[in-house]
């Protein structure tokens, strides 16, 4: 459990933010987090899709249940949320 | 008594590269203030000034100027602009003394190292009477708005502003800092002279004169082409530089001075002049677009310029022109949406005619930017104006010091610049300002943007009224929307018209 530091690039947002994260935290509480400061603020929701968290230059989003402990990331990285039609869910995770 | 014509004595009364007895020349001159790059004296000598005046001209030409906007402003003192302009128009007042009134003092001093430490005592005559323009513009700018300060508190920023961690004023700083305070006099008269003040001032100050012209505002205006006369004459200090540099091998040097500089004030005019033309300036003024107006004034005169020197193009030249419709759109809804973070109210410009006018001059505007509006809007006329602020910090550029933002909506092209050095990660918004720190890592390394202070614990507490007191931003002081929100009306009347 330790606070971590991520920059959030959310899919059809126009600036990078600040994303203060948990290492426990799974990849889809990370998107949650990332949605809460773009959703609904600047990008609109869109139904019938999950979110996902993929690597700055990646195309494979990185698993749903990996903690952020496991990820890797440096602190401050830049990490893409990307959304995913709902039907695709189960794919690559 | 009869006078001698100027051309008669100019040239002998300049000819002031005395030999030095009692010191060394390299103690005279030190390396690291004067830059010349190992060119010697005699070769600085050639240096010839566009530009000739006497003392007894620039005092008798300056007299007259100041005479002349001083009087402007008493005479419409009573003109009631403060009361009658559009609350877009005080915004781009705000928001232009606030970010250039005290960095004309910085300029007096990188006037005067030019002054003191240039070897080409032609660029020292010029320098001299620049460094008294700069003086000149930091006492006439912070004199103008004093006038408004007992009506509206954000006046005082014109003074304040650079004594404060507001985090623009941070981008403003670190960029002057860069370009004016810790370069050499030769580096300065190209960075400075050349590659900011014939590339972008100009276009600042003819740009805004025209629009204030148009408000109504004719003190603004009269007192902003009085202060490009006199940087249209400075600002031809670095042209011979170049020349010279030129002759003596070094091209390369002085392509790069020009790269960084250009890329750097080419960021700064994003997020300064992009929002106040084409967003802050009521619709019926607007002249040109943003965009046609950096065609104009400065991607034809620079190309013009370097090509008359020999010089090349900067390497970022096509990525520039394309930018030029896009990163000044994100710096503008990146303030609106940070806007209690600035010093002046921003307008968000965001009305059916002024998108309009926004999908005219730019192509996919609202496909792009307008989405993001879109929702900003919906919020607004639903009451939700909780919704339409932020309450995290925007990554900012560890160049610019600007928040990293680019195409939004369908054309989403947002990306981060990252350079691990020496254990440290920064970001950057762009190639070209990850380059710019490439060039002198060490010159930049140790700065901290705004985002890195607030995760070193600089910001306490950790908030949103934190981060205002650490930028000094007082009640009453902090930004909102320019216009109160009013313009929403027309979307909410819209809405009802759908709804019947
Ligand atoms: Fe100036
Ligand atoms: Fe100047």
């Amino acid at each position: 459990m330790a606070q971590f530091p991520l920059t959030s690039n959310f899919e059809g947002d126009f600036v990078l933010q600040l994303l203060p994260v948990d290492t426990e935290n799974s990849m889809d509480e990370v998107t949650e987090l990332a949605a809460y400061h773009s959703v609904g603020r600047r990008v609109k929701a869109r139904p019938g899709h999950i979110l996902r968290v993929r690597k700055q230059g990646s195309t494979e989003p990185l698993p749903r249940t990996m903690k952020v402990a496991e990820a890797g990331f440096k602190p401050t990285e830049c990490i893409e949320i990307i959304w995913e039609p709902a039907s695709q869910q189960g794919t690559s995770a | 008594m009869a006078l001698l014509n100027r051309m008669d004595w100019y040239d002998i009364a300049r000819t002031t590269n005395w030999t030095p007895k009692y010191v060394k020349e390299s103690e005279l001159y030190p390396d690291e203030m004067c830059g010349s790059m190992g060119i010697p004296m005699e070769k600085w000598e050639v240096y010839d000034e566009p530009y000739k005046q006497t003392y007894p001209e620039y005092v008798k030409v300056q007299r007259e100027k100041d005479a002349g906007a001083y009087s402007v402003k008493a005479a419409l003192e009573r003109s009631r602009i403060f009361e009658n302009a559009d609350p877009g128009w005080l915004s781009v007042m705000k928001a232009h003394y606030g970010a250039i009134a005290r960095g004309e003092y910085g300029a007096a001093s990188a006037e005067a190292r030019m002054m003191r430490f240039s070897k080409a005592p032609g660029m020292r005559n010029m320098a001299t009477l620049g460094c008294m323009d700069e003086i000149r513009h930091s006492q006439m700018q912070l004199y103008f708005p004093h006038e408004y300060v007992s009506k509206d508190r954000q006046f005082d920023w014109a003074h304040k502003a650079y004594d404060t961690n507001e985090w623009a004023m941070i981008a403003s700083r670190h960029f002057f800092d860069d370009m004016m305070l810790t370069r050499d006099a030769i580096s300065v008269s190209i960075m400075l002279t050349f590659a900011f003040e014939t590339g972008f001032t100009n276009m600042q100050f003819l740009g805004l004169a025209a629009d204030a012209a148009e408000a109504g505002d004719f003190t603004f205006s009269s007192l902003i082409s009085s202060i490009q006369t006199d940087e249209s004459r400075h600002a031809q200090i670095g042209g011979p530089v170049l020349q010279i540099l030129i002759d003596n091998g070094k091209k390369a040097e002085a392509q790069r001075q020009i790269d960084i500089s250009f890329w750097r004030a080419w960021k700064l005019f994003s997020v300064l002049t992009g929002p106040i033309m084409d967003y802050y300036t009521p619709l019926e003024h607007r002249k040109q677009s943003f965009k046609e107006f950096m065609e104009e004034w400065i991607v034809a005169q620079f190309e013009r310029s370097i090509n008359d020197l020999g010089l090349d193009k900067p390497w970022y030249w096509d990525q520039f022109l394309h930018d030029l419709n896009i990163q000044h759109h994100g710096m503008h809804l990146g303030v609106w949406f940070w806007r209690p973070t600035v010093w002046w109210n921003p307008a968000a410009g965001v009305t059916p005619a002024e998108r309009d006018w926004l999908e005219q001059k730019y192509p996919g505007w609202n496909d792009t930017w307008g989405q993001c509006w879109d929702v900003i809007i919906d919020n607004l006329v639903e009451g939700n104006l909780a919704k339409t602020y932020p309450e995290t910090l925007p990554v900012v550029c560890n160049m610019c010091n600007l928040p990293i933002n680019f195409t939004p909506g369908k054309g989403w092209a947002v990306k981060d610049y990252p350079l691990e050095y020496k254990g440290r990660l920064y970001h950057f918004g762009s190639e070209p300002d990850r380059w710019c720190f490439e060039q002198e890592p060490e010159r930049y390394a140790g700065h901290l943007s705004l985002v890195d202070r607030f995760l070193a614990g600089q910001i306490q507490p950790p908030n949103l009224a934190g981060a205002l007191a650490y930028m000094g931003l007082a009640p009453g002081e902090i930004g909102d929307d320019a216009h109160g929100y009013s313009w929403i009306e027309i979307y909410k009347q819209m809405r009802m018209k759908k709804a019947s």
